[in-house]
């Protein structure tokens, strides 16, 4: 092969690093928000591995996913959860617009076969969604995928818990999600090649007028518990019926 | 230059007698692991109470050893002579195999005890000529070290009498053939040692000479038995062989007297198998659902393995690489003597999808490759899906699935925001102090959803509820009406 040849194909790699020349070479998908797609220059990374770290579970770490996911499962590529911490809830994802033939649930015993599960997903290429073990994985470990992330067309995403942070990952891009206020989360950048670390942005999740409505506003005359919306106070009021 | 045609009618049919000599023999070494090469061979059986050679090889000829000699005979004129008993159904199986082989050549196939016949008349533009055809057929008897002589011929008969000592590279010329015909001697033509005699004396020596006379005149000499092979040779009569066709089930296997101990020399016969049931599968155009595997002891309980498989074409080596995976989680005998591989569930093969302008449509075959995969290691128990169905109350709308359900999701699009995770079992919620309580405190931050369920079978109606707790994680938590006591239903992820 010529030398022209074999630069070409280093160029195209999506890990070569070009020292000070742009190296947004990088493939990516668009989030669906605005902010985070400028937060993370343009989008998920695809051909990597993205490793999200959440304080707290619950805070809409998957929900910023739903349209990656929706993305892909209609293109026909399978999404694999693997080892997710509870069933899936069926409704909210044809909500969502996820065709659910695409969707599959692994669920591994041990923690050699999560790796292998893993790694199979990525180099077939599925859209990966894995939740780490009890036992975390170890540097070298996720360096085989993100390796064998670099040679899938698909972003492969990782949920792990927050002292994971402290520990060195040779994932792509790093990200902490925290619960600013309701409804508006926090994305923490703290790797991504191009970004200072640190940088931040907030998401506003949900749309507060799809919620459903306060009970006090229909006419049915019961009492209900009222929130104070400022302070999160709850106070309840003795019922009359039953 | 003009191209020479073989034959001149574009309806004439051409046969290719295919014979194999040494089939004993090779029946024999085909299931060795470590078949003697370069050595002269014989095989023996028992005919009225005295060994005797059925068939030996060329180096055994050159010794001097011949059909139907006794053994004791065979030894003292060749020492060196390796003797192998014949195995009369290691025989027809290896036929049943070559059969298959020949089956994908062409649509006719025919079989004797120890050879084939192939009718190519339709198979020139499939492969692109007839040296072509002859050429892959000879490899594929070469590949698998099977000696193997052809003749050509219009009737299959004709094909048999002709048959020489090469395999043909070419299709001979059609007056070649003929005169091929008219030459060979009356010996060779299946007919009694009278009726041989009888030959002799009126001068004749060639089936020519035969042929020559009229229907009439040899009707008053001979037997209808000879007329009838007379009609056979020229083609009036057609050939009452019944014609090939695969069976419905694949069962093949592979005994090894010695014993297997470890995993990894199983392999070796495994791929054998798995290769011929790659060939049964082209020759019958379908694809496997499932297979069976059976590894016995000599002595002991049988272990068997099955292997299910998705939709999609499986090459024998990505069979091999799901076999093996499988065959690292269960637990073998000690010494295994015979490897089975039979099958007997298929499925179409689904034609190509093409699109408006005639470009193929590939469906991902990855995705099956992986579910293949991840079934073979971590077992179906492992893999799942959701589905939906039309019910009020969510652990009953959402569902789980094998892997093998196809899904059909009802599109139920509802305004009020749905959590992610559902737990299988609903988690009381304490309720004291005036709040509600699980883990944390939690406080309401929108109004209830009510969902009753089917009046017939239970009161119960549920108000949903969205919380939070102090941390931002979101809650579904719901009351019933009926004991007013507070549950857990989903996470928002």
């Amino acid at each position: 092969m010529s030398n022209n040849v074999l630069f070409n194909d280093l160029f195209l790699r999506q890990d070569t690093w070009r020292g000070i020349q742009d190296s947004s070479n990088h493939k990516v998908i668009a989030t669906g928000y605005k902010n985070l797609d400028k937060l993370l220059l343009g989008g998920w990374p695809l051909s990597a591995l993205t490793e999200l770290v959440t304080q707290q579970d619950g805070i809409g770490e998957l929900s910023i996913l739903l349209t990656t996911m929706k993305h892909y499962a209609d293109k026909d590529t399978l999404c694999v959860l693997l080892n997710p911490p509870h069933q899936p809830y069926a409704p909210a994802l044809v909500n969502a617009g996820i065709s659910l033939d695409n969707l599959l649930i692994v669920r591994c015993n041990s923690y050699k076969e999560w790796q292998w599960a893993a790694e199979q997903s990525i180099r077939n290429q599925a859209l990966l969604f894995a939740w780490s073990t009890p036992i975390q994985p170890r540097y070298s470990e996720l360096r085989k995928l993100q390796l064998a992330a670099t040679d899938s067309q698909c972003p492969a995403f990782l949920f792990r818990p927050p002292a994971a942070l402290r520990a060195p990952s040779p994932a792509r891009l790093r990200i902490a999600l925290e619960h600013k206020r309701f409804n508006i989360l926090s994305v923490n950048l703290h790797k991504l090649s191009g970004r200072t670390p640190g940088t931040s942005t907030d998401i506003i999740l949900g749309n507060p007028s799809k919620e459903r409505i306060q009970l006090n506003k229909l006419p049915v005359n019961i009492y209900y518990p009222q929130l104070d919306q400022l302070n999160y106070q709850l106070s309840l009021k003795k019922e009359r019926h039953n | 230059m003009k191209k020479i045609r073989p034959f001149n009618n574009k309806n004439q049919a051409i046969w290719l007698y295919v014979d194999l000599p040494l089939l004993p023999i090779n029946a024999v070494i085909t299931n060795m692991q470590t078949p003697p090469e370069e050595k002269p061979i014989a095989i023996v059986s028992l005919e009225k109470n005295a060994r005797r050679i059925v068939c030996c090889n060329q180096l055994a000829k050159h010794w001097g050893v011949e059909k139907s000699l006794s053994l004791s005979t065979a030894l003292a004129i060749c020492p060196e002579l390796i003797v192998f008993s014949r195995d009369q159904q290691q025989e027809k199986q290896l036929l049943q195999q070559l059969a298959l082989i020949a089956y994908r050549f062409s649509p006719e196939v025919l079989l004797d005890n120890q050879s084939l016949w192939l009718e190519l008349s339709g198979c020139e533009q499939l492969f692109y000529g007839y040296q072509n055809l002859l050429k892959k057929l000879h490899q594929q008897f070469l590949s698998l070290k099977i000696t193997a002589n052809t003749g050509v011929g219009e009737t299959p008969l004709a094909a048999k009498l002709l048959c020489g000592d090469i395999f043909h590279q070419n299709l001979p010329d059609y007056s070649h053939i003929q005169n091929d015909l008219i030459s060979t001697t009356l010996e060779k033509l299946p007919s009694t040692k009278k009726q041989q005699q009888h030959f002799k004396q009126l001068g004749w020596s060639t089936v020519g000479d035969l042929l020559n006379l009229s229907h009439f005149a040899i009707s008053k000499r001979f037997t209808s038995e000879l007329i009838d092979t007379l009609q056979l040779l020229k083609g009036q009569k057609p050939y009452t062989l019944e014609r090939f066709k695969p069976t419905t089930e694949f069962y093949d296997d592979i005994q090894n007297p010695q014993g297997i101990y470890s995993k990894e020399s199983l392999l070796f016969p495994m791929k054998t198998l798995l290769q011929r049931f790659c060939h049964y599968l082209m020759a019958r155009q379908c694809l496997c659902n499932l297979l069976t595997w059976r590894f016995e002891p000599l002595i002991g309980e049988h272990q068997s393995m099955t292997i299910k498989l998705s939709d999609s074409q499986h090459s024998w080596s990505s069979l091999l690489q799901l076999s093996r995976l499988q065959l690292e989680r269960i637990e073998l005998p000690q010494s295994i003597e015979k490897i089975s591989l039979f099958c007997d569930q298929f499925s179409e093969m689904p034609g190509d999808n093409f699109d408006l302008f005639g470009n193929q449509l590939k469906k991902s075959e990855n995705t099956s490759t992986l579910i293949d995969k991840l079934n073979a290691r971590l077992g179906i128990k492992a893999l799942s899906r959701v589905t939906t169905e039309a019910e009020h109350f969510p652990e009953l709308a959402s569902t789980i699935s094998s892997v093998t359900k196809k899904v059909s999701s009802q599109h139920q699009f509802s305004v009020t925001q749905q959590p992610l995770w559902l737990l299988s079992k609903p988690a009381p919620i304490k309720y004291y102090n005036q709040t509600l309580h699980w883990q944390k405190p939690l406080t309401i931050i929108s109004g209830p959803e009510r969902l009753c369920s089917n009046w017939w079978q239970s009161e119960q109606q549920r108000d949903y509820y969205l919380a939070s707790d102090n941390q931002g994680a979101r809650y579904w938590i719901y009351r019933e009406s009926t004991n007013r006591q507070w549950f857990l239903h989903g996470f928002f992820a």
